[in-house]
């Protein structure tokens, strides 16, 4: 991603931070510890969007990149199973007068379930924009 | 729009859902540590 970003950087002619900066960053943004700016949001943004370039409609391609932007940092910023397992035991753990026990282990199970989900459409989606970006040509 | 465009939209779709399925079931397991109750949205509402 930092080499995407400097290339989108260097095509439209601005400056980012080195390239061992940009790689200390990005993980910090996809933790969600730190947000972006926004010059660095509208690179986030070009990259996904020349990937989509083949869209017919130029609206519709930023709305979906923009979707993109989005649930791919909302994904990054998701605890991995094991933190769901700890917040499970923590709150199986506190006195509770509104959920049971396996009220709580059913929502932690779900809550996995989902992620695992949420990883294998990452796979595909980065499937699908691999083959988009080669299908276009691109190194 | 070629196929591969609305397998790209409809894998968004999906992968929107399933995120916003982890980060409801986490903010009630959030809330019941917070406060040992379900967020208020999902109370019943009582007679006022």
């Amino acid at each position: 991603m930092a080499r995407e970003l400097r290339k989108a950087a260097r095509d439209s002619g601005e400056d980012v931070a080195a390239h061992h900066g940009l790689v200390k960053m990005i993980p910090q943004w996809e933790r969600g510890d730190r947000a972006p700016r926004e010059r660095y949001r509208l690179l986030y943004l070009k990259i996904f969007t020349d990937m989509l370039g083949d869209l017919p409609h130029g609206m519709d391609a930023v709305d979906l990149a923009t979707r993109l932007v989005e649930v791919h940092s909302r994904a990054a910023s998701l605890p991995r199973p094991g933190e769901i397992r700890r917040l499970e035991a923590a709150a199986l753990a506190r006195p509770r007068a509104t959920l049971t026990s396996a009220e709580i282990r059913a929502l932690a199970e779900e809550a996995i379930a989902h992620l695992h989900e949420v990883a294998g459409k990452l796979a595909e989606l980065s499937a699908l924009l691999g083959d988009d970006k080669a299908g276009q040509g691109k190194p | 729009m070629s196929a591969r465009d609305d397998e790209i939209r409809r894998v968004v779709a999906e992968l929107e859902i399933h995120v916003a399925e982890v980060q409801a079931r986490l903010a009630v397991l959030n809330a019941l540590l917070a406060r040992d109750e379900v967020p208020e949205d999902d109370k019943e509402e009582g007679p006022h």
